[in-house]
């Protein structure tokens, strides 16, 4: 009898709960562009944008301040000091990009400035650069199914990694990456008998989500993907837009009202938690030379957009 | 997509017991392995009447999988494989090795885009000869419009090589010999060849390569997209994989070349449309304007140099003859290329 009342009993309130989860999972800000929403280990942001947008570079700066300790030597650098994995599905990564983003913060964090152009920008810390070098885990994949195979041997990886309480977050990059190539797998012909799973599109993103999620579970981690996306580009080459000369071109800023196509199956778009949209902005940076991006939530929708210019490898804020 | 049966001779616990009971989840080969939810299956696999053979079979499968993996690296390590294998290797035209810093880097899928007539052809013919004289590799070419011209090439060796040397001929013959061109008039070929010669490069068969040229991929790319079927996409995206697979294990350099088609308001973009976008590493825009100081060359994509949003030039000197012309006029080269 004492088991049956054992089900109905309590185990905990409320706000316990709440204590416990707030302790263990905190709600953090991240830097510039995603410090409009706090982010805590179990969401999945997806990161949509055009190519080329920076959508990679913010991949990358997400990295750096994961794998930055908090200080070093005196210096705050603001980071949290925890390993980041790297799944490249496009396959485009070039470490020195994030190689010269990480020199470069660790300079300004140091209040170094470059005073000529060669001479003094090799002067940072080489030991706290290796140490968060070391913190950057990387692997890519071909296709899907080394993808899947990725994935499912994953847990075993990071429980290598110290222990398994270091990873923080999982970054892949382009989940869209395969998506024309899966959609064409070869079905099997002989039906659906012998319960046999068909191989397609569909079946590929259920199995990663299922994996993704499965992970999430025994290591809460923060997920970051991005997809590149196509604004309304099912232009036929048979419709010329004619204009007259006194009209202006079509203003690409007029792709802000055109929702973006979302080709991932529903599986995966209900999956994610959060959404930013990235656009690149043409008109505005005439004086200066350096491409501007705005950023968006689509999901939860907020109202307003930020901007922000890439210069050298680092986001600036502008204004 | 190997089926199970295969892996018995490597592994005898994958044994005829262990397939039926696959079998009865639908899992036939390898690929079904990886689609199949194995804590589920572990969880059959408990309740069957042998379950530590098939426990051990599972753990076997698993352990296949991972041991045909990629292993992670980690920030320090991909910095050492990038110094020390992925160098740069000068395309001979010096307006693109200032561009590039450098040159072109091995690793990397290169894609130069532009309209005819802009000098994309030139470009390839320039870079696998000053390739082929520099470095100790081969170059591959790969000729889709019968645009490789042997005569334009042993024009470029002879004028790297210094014009009091005896052995000219002879050294012009030899750096020719390292280029190897093979036509290519369809999409399936190209894949097929492609992966002969990434099997090749695995097992070491072939002399060290160096760098890849495929002019023009988007006349093969072309002709498949289109209509509603994902087939022609996934052929292109099959081959992008393939290259950049190419490009990163066995260290070369790729260079593809694209041309450009009408889009919006009557301005010129790039073919093979927006999916196509993600996959070169760096994309080059050579303006169609030839005029008598060069061709300008503009970056539109590229892993770490700013990309400029205002279409920043940097004027290239890319004089050339056309090889007919130097035909009828009979005189030999006296031009500048730089």
């Amino acid at each position: 009898m004492t088991s049956a009342f054992s089900w109905i009993a309590a185990d905990e309130t409320a706000e316990q709960a709440l204590v416990r989860i707030y302790k263990k999972r905190p709600f953090l800000i991240f830097p510039p562009p995603f410090h409009r929403l706090p982010l805590r280990a179990g969401n999945v942001v997806e990161i949509v944008g055009p190519s080329p947008s920076a959508k990679t570079l913010i991949l990358i700066q997400a990295a750096i301040n994961c794998i930055l300790p908090k200080e070093w030597k005196g210096v705050s650098y603001g980071g949290l000091e925890r390993a980041v994995l790297f799944i490249d599905l496009d396959c485009r990564f070039d470490v020195s990009s994030i190689s010269r983003a990480l020199q470069r913060r660790i300079i300004d964090a140091n209040g170094l400035r470059r005073s000529s152009l060669k001479g003094n920008g090799n002067e940072y810390d080489k030991e706290l650069f290796v140490s968060s070098m070391r913190r950057f885990l990387y692997t890519r994949c071909y296709n899907s199914f080394e993808f899947l195979a990725t994935l499912k041997t994953l847990h075993h990886r990071i429980q290598q990694e110290k222990g398994g309480s270091a990873v923080y977050m999982l970054l892949i990059d382009s989940i869209g990456a395969f998506y024309w190539m899966d959609r064409a797998l070869p079905t099997s012909s002989t039906g659906n008998n012998n319960n046999r799973k068909s191989l397609s599109l569909q079946t590929v993103v259920e199995t990663v989500v299922q994996e993704i999620q499965r992970l999430l579970v025994a290591h809460p981690m923060l997920v970051l993907a991005t997809k590149s996306a196509a604004f309304g580009d099912k232009q036929s080459i048979t419709e010329v837009i004619r204009k007259r000369p006194d009209e202006k071109m079509p203003d690409p800023r007029d792709a802000q009202n055109k929702p973006h196509r979302c080709f991932m199956p529903s599986v995966w778009q209900s999956f994610v938690s959060h959404r930013m949209l990235l656009r690149a902005l043409d008109g505005e940076s005439k004086h200066q030379n350096r491409p501007t991006f705005s950023t968006e939530w689509l999901l939860p929708p907020l109202n307003c957009s930020d901007h922000f210019t890439v210069n050298d490898g680092c986001l600036l804020i502008p204004k | 997509m190997a089926p199970l049966e295969d892996l018995e001779r490597d592994y005898p616990i994958i044994d005829s017991n262990f397939r039926m009971f696959c079998a009865s989840h639908g899992i036939f080969t390898d690929t079904d392995f990886l689609l199949h939810d194995l804590s589920a299956l572990e969880a059959f696999a408990r309740q069957d009447y042998a379950p530590d053979k098939l426990e051990q079979g599972i753990k076997q499968m698993i352990s296949i999988i991972e041991s045909g993996q990629r292993p992670w690296l980690n920030g320090v390590e991909l910095l050492e494989d990038s110094q020390l294998n992925k160098c740069t290797l000068s395309t001979g035209c010096e307006g693109i090795d200032i561009l590039l810093q450098g040159g072109l880097r091995e690793g990397h899928v290169t894609e130069l885009v532009g309209p005819s007539c802009s000098g994309k052809t030139q470009i390839c013919l320039k870079s696998a000869s000053h390739v082929a004289r520099n470095s100790l590799g081969k170059v591959v070419y790969f000729d889709t419009g019968n645009s490789f011209s042997p005569k334009r090439v042993a024009q470029f060796l002879s004028l790297l090589s210094d014009p009091s040397a005896t052995q000219t001929n002879k050294a012009v013959e030899r750096d020719m010999s390292s280029i190897v061109c093979h036509s290519v008039f369809d999409i399936f070929t190209l894949l097929d060849m492609l992966r002969q010669l990434m099997n090749n490069l695995r097992s070491q068969i072939s002399f060290q390569v160096r760098m890849l040229i495929i002019d023009s991929l988007s006349s093969l790319i072309a002709p498949v997209l289109g209509g509603g079927g994902a087939h022609g996409h996934a052929l292109m995206a099959t081959a992008g994989f393939l290259l950049k697979e190419i490009a990163h294990e066995s260290n070369l350099c790729v260079v593809v070349t694209n041309h450009m088609v009408a889009g919006e308001a009557g301005m010129l973009k790039p073919a093979l449309g927006e999916s196509w976008k993600s996959i070169p590493h760096v994309r080059l825009l050579l303006s169609g304007k030839y005029s008598a100081t060069g061709t300008r060359i503009t970056i539109l994509k590229h892993p770490y140099l700013v990309c400029p949003s205002q279409k920043k030039l940097l004027m290239s000197i890319l004089q050339y003859w056309h090889p007919l012309r130097m035909k009828a006029s009979g005189k030999s080269a006296d031009f500048v290329v730089l």
